[in-house]
């Protein structure tokens, strides 16, 4: 059964053709290719293709299907699309839009809020400074937004990707 | 004697600092926080004390919990390793006070070399050359005039209470240097309160080049030669090496006795390092003293074949130094790569997190100082250095051929690094050239940041791999759901029971 996979925001359709203990056959958009592929060490794979050794290391995303995935020199993020990530990335856009909050990409330990709830603030205004490792980074609106709530206070350690403040 | 040392430390130098006590028949003691309960350090010492929350404020910085775990501990020496504690004088003062040994310079060397006007007053008395200029304050346009003219043009003109590039002027020609005078002034009322500006000779391409240095309780002072940290991002040091590509044997001759002079004049006693500025016609001018062993201070080590925290320990201990200036000499060339937990790819943005899996570099000639392993997360507490790879080669280009090799087989996964930055960095012309200063990686920021093109395989086997695994997880879980419905833990425990009777 063909998978719908997205890489880097562009969808590629994947589908297992054969497999017979490490050697794979699978076609990318009706390209065939045929490789040998194990998992060496935990999220590890080594992969040859034409007799080239690749090593590919995959980290698990936050969500269950999504995947980075570094090769020697690259990174890449992928989702794999299959039916209930359809259903709920489909439902999340009906209930949010892409900036109704702000997070952090890395955990860290938050500085100093400075908003308060039903706060208008314009493009380009500071709303929470968080630091990580010794730095303090300062995370600003895109465009001018009334502050809806806020999730945390000062002092507070956060994940990375969590929502910090709401706005609308 | 030293029979057990407390390391006031955490990360790749504590395990540092506790390998050399261990090769000693020293006894180590380590000291941690809530988030370094199972931090290698913790681990590798034969004692360890918990001192307190994680924020370093509250407890690698509190001076009472450090003395506390040692004197519970009846260590009779600490070490500071660097950064937390390493060079505050108060906390020199006060191990000497309660009778512990500090593995480090007096609290009188520390704040002599600390404040900047009293080192520059102290080394200028030794004859060492300073960066020309004025630290007294410019009153008038006139002032400007005439002492510009003396220091000689391009001059930087500097915001006394300064920081961040704030109330900062280059001045290039005459016509500039009233108009630049005003707005530093303006721009440094607006920013500290306070207009006071003064003038300094600018070193246009600036390189940083500084001599390690070793004084022993009884006058001696040698230096082992020099390290070239011109690598720089956001003025903290990415790569160093030694020797410096720039140098020559009669200027580091010259350098290094004006490194033995300042430590001399500051009454140094430990390991130290004499922080230089260097133009490209090599001009030197000194820049300032750090009095703690320095993070890269492994490439000396490999270069002259000392370990500096035997040294240090040996001259905490009252010995007379074992080397003298004239057996001293570098054999071959060593770099160091520092590997930070941070994304090159945004911003560099620090990326603390769990070691999912770790791979480090061996074979001939590479050195590995870190302290994660797989399972370890990543603390937000602290620095993001993970560790430093250091190589060593008969040749520079052998070094730089080593060090690529090293990189190569370097792979953490779990969270971001800066090990392509790093291998970028090794495969630059410039880099490879020796040609660079301290603008390099801004100079060479589009070859840098470009990414190294893949075949299009590449694409496809990440996402071969993605697939494979998550339909192996599919396959798994499947699987654990078909076993589960055949079996129940309580009829399992139920049959055990019966027939063994219980």
């Amino acid at each position: 059964m063909a998978l719908e996979i997205n890489i880097d925001g562009n969808s590629s359709s994947v589908e297992l053709l054969s497999r017979d203990g490490n050697q794979h056959q699978v076609a990318i958009d009706g390209k065939l290719y045929k490789v040998d592929l194990v998992m060496v060490e935990k999220g590890v794979y080594s992969i040859i293709y034409k007799n080239k050794s690749y090593n590919v290391e995959l980290i698990q995303g936050r969500e269950p299907k999504t995947y980075t995935i570094n090769t020697l020199y690259n990174s890449y993020d992928i989702d794999i699309m299959d039916a209930e990530a359809k259903y709920l990335k489909g439902r999340k856009q009906d209930e949010l839009d892409d900036d109704s909050s702000i997070s952090s990409p890395m955990p860290g330990k938050v500085v100093k809020i400075l908003v308060k709830i039903g706060d208008k603030v314009k493009a380009g205004d500071t709303v929470i400074i968080i630091s990580a490792m010794k730095m303090e980074s300062e995370y600003k609106v895109k465009s001018d937004r009334v502050i809806k709530d806020i999730l945390v206070k000062e002092g507070d350690t956060i994940d990375g990707h969590q929502s910090l403040i709401i706005i609308e | 004697m030293i029979k057990k040392v407390l390391v006031a430390n955490r990360g790749e130098i504590a395990l540092r600092v506790m390998r050399t006590c261990r090769e000693m028949g020293i006894l180590s003691v380590a000291v941690y926080s809530d988030a370094d309960r199972n931090s290698m350090h913790v681990r590798y010492a034969d004692q360890a004390f918990h001192i307190g929350p994680s924020p370093s404020n509250e407890s690698y910085l509190v001076i009472d919990k450090i003395i506390e775990a040692a004197k519970k501990s009846k260590a009779d020496a600490i070490h500071p390793g660097y950064g937390f504690l390493s060079e505050n004088a108060e906390f020199s003062d006060r191990c000497k006070k309660e009778g512990i040994i500090f593995i480090g310079p007096s609290s009188f060397s520390i704040s002599n070399m600390g404040d900047k006007i009293t080192a520059r007053r102290t080394i200028t008395k030794a004859g060492v050359p300073v960066v020309p200029g004025t630290t007294d304050p410019l009153t008038s346009d006139e002032d400007a005039l005439k002492v510009v003219k003396e220091i000689g043009l391009p001059v930087m003109i500097k915001a006394s209470a300064g920081g961040g590039g704030k109330g900062m002027r280059l001045v290039k020609t005459k016509e500039e240097i009233v108009p630049s005078l005003r707005a530093a002034k303006s721009e440094a009322l607006a920013a500290f309160g306070d207009d006071t500006v003064y003038v300094e000779k600018y070193i246009e391409s600036p390189h940083h080049i500084e001599f390690q240095i070793l004084a022993d309780q009884h006058g001696n002072v040698i230096h082992l030669f020099e390290r070239e940290c011109s690598v720089q991002r956001r003025h903290q040091k990415v790569i160093e090496e030694t020797p410096s590509p720039l140098m020559n044997p009669k200027i580091r001759e010259e350098m290094g006795k004006h490194a033995v002079d300042v430590a001399r004049a500051a009454k140094y006693e430990g390991a130290g390092t004499i922080e230089f500025i260097v133009d490209d016609n090599l001009n030197y001018y000194f820049l300032e003293m750090n009095t703690r062993l320095q993070v890269e201070h492994p490439i000396t080590e490999r270069v002259v074949g000392i370990d500096l925290v035997r040294e240090q320990i040996n001259i905490a201990n009252g010995k007379t130094l074992r080397y003298k200036q004239e057996e001293l000499s570098q054999n071959g060339h060593a770099i160091e790569c520092r590997i930070y937990a941070e994304d090159p790819d945004n911003n560099f943005l620090p990326s603390p997190g769990l070691i999912q899996h770790i791979t480090e570099p061996l074979g001939f000639g590479v050195r590995h100082d870190g302290y994660v392993y797989e399972g370890y997360e990543i603390p937000i507490y602290y620095d993001p250095l993970i560790s430093k790879l250091i190589v060593w080669g008969k040749t520079r280009l052998e070094a730089i051929e080593r060090m690529k090799r090293a990189l190569f087989a370097y792979k953490i996964t779990g969270v971001k690094t800066s090990i392509k930055f790093l291998e970028k960095i090794m495969n630059t012309p410039d880099f490879v050239n020796g040609n660079y200063n301290t603008h390099f990686i801004e100079e060479n920021k589009n070859f840098l940041e470009e990414i190294e093109k893949c075949q299009d395989d590449c694409k496809a086997m990440a996402i071969i791999a993605a697939f494979i695994d998550y339909n192996n997880r599919i396959s798994q879980a499947q699987q654990s759901i078909q076993s589960d419905k055949n079996s129940s833990d309580w009829k399992m425990c139920n049959r055990k029971n019966s027939m063994t009777r219980l």
